[in-house]
């Protein structure tokens, strides 16, 4: 009879769920959400796989009988790193669910764990990579020889990207099977323009977001926790970089930056040193908030180290904002890195500079037209997702 | 009132001596050299051969040895210093020599501030010598101002209807296709907004040609009656304008919509319908009156990102406001210029924030101060 009673007896305990689960739920429910994800990893995706999707070295090349793959001996060391990273996190969510069960009994979360390990691996292969490897730089060596070859795989859109070898006899064509988004004032193939821009958008995005974030949440948590002086010198410091407008601090640090720093590695620099206030901001009002809370003053109480209670218990509870806010900052950056490539700050393949380039001549709109709506895409993506993640965590957020 | 304001004012020095701390060091202390820097913004990297050569041309065209004399008289000489007992004490490694040297630079020029002196400007040198940065802003702020109160105003006038019918109507298709609207606005770039505003709107472009491009005035303005120069002005202003305010209303919408769902929920607003009070007047006379004031504080707090956002826009449409000139220092290497130009734009944002605080001291009741 005790199946018709249910409620009597000692029901399983439901295995607790996270924060972080919760949030996730409530993000599965909505499309805008999925679908922007999904955009966004798309995205990812092509930035990282351009050289499979436009360019001049073909995957595959058989020549004499001889099988080659020349394109692994090109792909840079850098490119290897990202591929395997990208992997890494793809796999990262399959890897917890095979470890949770064991993980759940042993009473450790999973993913510390599994991020530690694909930190350990990523970071052996790409020293090692960058240690013993030497990427090939001969360019226009196979597209030339096309016909020779008995069988060759080039990628989708096969056409020189290496600044020697452009074509000027092919400048300004109309979007066509041979080039899907036209040619530039050059002769270079757009597609090939706008993936190598994405690559740039989506590293100053992560990197540059990253940078900020950590920047932030390091001083706002300490500012937040300890309060008095350490706080007042801290929020007066965050109060100049919060009053010079953020692209006019830009402007004249990368005016002052010297010519040997790679261009890309200086936006993204300057974009995540000069935007970490909002962060900042975000994290102390939440630690100020959970500083008085019960569960801090019983680990208080319990003697556990200042460093331990900030690292394990109050920043994690306070990083509902930042998550939002970085999701905002995402796109803000993309939008910076786009703003400074246009005004000719930066010289980087970027979204921005295709944009200037087509602003003389509107009538190949393709340039243009493909370079804004590249823009508009990943910012508008970044904005969904973000509004997304703040009505699953709490609508009434302020950010 | 006065007290709060004098206060105010007192608690901006710090902010404003830490601005000018940030400005010194990020210009004075940056390695490499600025000759070298100036090529790669005018032709990108070129390899280090051709930049020592180039470099060695541009200082014997353009005489800019001057230009390292113009650096050592913003800066303090630099060279002296470590012939000094100072330099010896702090001359352990080179950087701590230069931070040493840097430190007392610093002194020095703060000290030039105080009286006004904000240096020499080297892209804009007539033959009688070079002029004060200070006079250089002080001629353009106006433009810059004009764009920015003008967007500022709109921006206001539009979300707030905006973000309180969306509040009325939650959940219903306005909420949410306002919302949808008004991020996807906010995702276009602005340099492509003012890319197409220019080349199919501007007079010179391919289409309509309608708005004048590049000035806030056509010439001869100051001839004319107030209405007719009003009329020209927004003639001019309004292609800037639009670029400057679209991006701006999701934000403060949002915020507004926000404001009122907390004011409707409010205690005082279920005392209000529970008398009798018709739903018009407790929503216009009550709940809105009351949502009105965080939207001070957010507007207030979005200004400096409007004034950043109107460098781009300026540069785009030519318009001659600081935004250009500071754009323009930045590609000259203009050391005095671009120092100017931030410490402009931190006073800026500073005076805006007071005034936003001091409304909302105003508006709000409840606010006092100590």
């Amino acid at each position: 009879m005790s199946s018709l009673l249910p409620t009597t007896e000692a029901a399983p305990l439901a295995r607790s769920r996270s924060y972080g689960a919760i949030v996730w739920r409530q993000l599965r429910k909505r499309p805008s959400a999925m679908g922007s994800l999904g955009i966004i990893v798309l995205l990812a995706l092509v930035a990282i796989l351009a050289p499979f999707i436009a360019g001049e070295v073909p995957i595959r090349w058989v020549e004499n009988g001889q099988v080659s793959w020349p394109i692994f001996r090109y792909l840079s060391n850098g490119e290897y790193a990202a591929m395997l990273g990208f992997a890494l996190v793809l796999l990262a969510p399959i890897t917890v669910r095979l470890l949770r069960s064991g993980a759940h009994r042993a009473g450790t979360g999973g993913w510390r764990w599994v991020f530690l390990a694909h930190l350990a691996i990523w970071v052996a292969v790409a020293v090692s990579l960058v240690a013993w490897r030497e990427p090939e730089r001969r360019y226009g060596f196979y597209l030339e020889r096309a016909a020779e070859a008995e069988s060759a795989w080039f990628p989708l859109i096969a056409t020189p990207r290496h600044p020697g070898y452009e074509s000027v006899a092919h400048r300004d064509e109309a979007p066509s099977w041979r080039h899907p988004l036209g040619t530039d004032r050059l002769g270079q193939d757009i597609v090939l323009r706008i993936l190598y821009g994405a690559r740039t958008a989506m590293t100053i995005g992560f990197v540059a977001v990253g940078i900020g974030a950590s920047i932030g949440i390091v001083l706002g948590s300490v500012s937040g926790y300890f309060g008095r002086w350490v706080d007042l010198v801290l929020m007066r410091v965050a109060e100049v970089f919060m009053f010079i407008p953020q692209i006019v601090l830009i402007i004249i640090i990368l005016a002052v930056t010297p010519s040997w720093v790679p261009p890309l590695w200086a936006v993204v620099f300057v974009i995540g040193v000069t935007g970490w206030t909002g962060y900042y901001r975000y994290m102390r009002a939440e630690l100020l908030r959970i500083r008085s809370e019960d569960y801090i003053t019983a680990a208080r109480a319990l003697g556990i180290p200042t460093w331990r209670l900030l690292l394990r218990h109050a920043v994690p509870n306070g990083m509902a904002p930042i998550l939002v806010g970085a999701t905002f900052g995402i796109a803000g950056a993309v939008f910076l890195e786009a703003s400074l490539a246009f005004l000719n700050l930066v010289q980087t393949p970027s979204w921005g500079e295709l944009l200037n380039d087509g602003r003389q001549h509107l009538e190949y709109w393709w340039g243009w037209a493909s370079a804004g709506g590249a823009i508009f895409l990943t910012v508008f993506v970044y904005n969904l997702l973000g509004e997304a993640i703040r009505d699953a965590i709490d609508p009434r957020l302020k950010i | 009132m006065k007290t709060y304001i004098i206060q105010r004012l007192l608690l901006m020095i710090p902010t404003l001596i830490g601005i000018t701390i940030v400005t010194y060091f990020i210009v004075r202390l940056a390695p490499g050299d600025p000759i070298e820097a100036m090529i790669r913004n005018q032709s990108g990297n070129i390899d280090p051969k051709a930049m020592k050569e180039s470099a060695q041309k541009i200082r014997e065209r353009l005489g800019l040895i001057e230009y390292h004399y113009l650096r050592d008289r913003l800066f303090g000489p630099e060279k002296t210093w470590k012939e000094k007992p100072t330099g010896v004490l702090f001359g352990v490694t080179d950087a701590a020599d230069k931070v040493a040297s840097a430190a007392v630079g610093y002194v020095q020029w703060f000290g030039h501030l105080c009286v006004g002196n904000f240096g020499e400007s080297i892209k804009y040198r007539t033959s009688g010598g070079s002029r004060n940065p200070l006079l250089l802003i002080a001629e353009r702020i106006p433009v810059t101002a004009t764009l920015n109160i003008i967007a500022e105003t709109l921006i206001f006038v539009i979300t707030i209807p905006l973000g309180f019918a969306a509040a009325r109507y939650q959940g219903k298709w306005f909420d949410r296709a306002s919302s949808f609207v008004l991020l996807a606005l906010w995702s276009i770039p602005a340099i492509l907004a003012a890319t197409l505003l220019i080349g199919y709107l501007g007079l010179g472009g391919r289409g309509l040609e309608w708005f004048p491009i590049g000035n806030l005035h056509s010439f001869g303005y100051e001839k004319l009656p107030l209405g007719a120069y009003l009329k020209d002005l927004l003639w001019h202003a309004a292609l800037p304008v639009v670029c400057l305010v679209y991006g701006g209303l999701a934000y403060l919408a949002k915020m507004g919509r926000a404001s009122l769902l907390e004011n409707l929920r409010a205690d005082y607003v279920r005392t209000a319908r529970a008398k009798g009070l018709p739903e018009e007047r407790v929503v216009y006379h009550h709940a809105l009156r009351n949502s009105l004031l965080p939207m001070i504080t957010a507007l207030v707090l979005s200004i400096p990102g409007l004034i950043g956002g109107s460098v781009i826009v300026e540069y785009i449409f030519s318009i001659q406001g600081t935004g250009l000139l500071l754009v323009d220092a930045a590609k000259a290497y203009d050391l005095a210029l671009m120092m100017a130009e931030t410490l402009l734009y931190g006073v800026l944002t500073l005076v805006f924030l007071l005034v936003g605080d001091v409304l909302y001291a105003w508006a709000d009741p409840r606010v006092r101060y100590e």
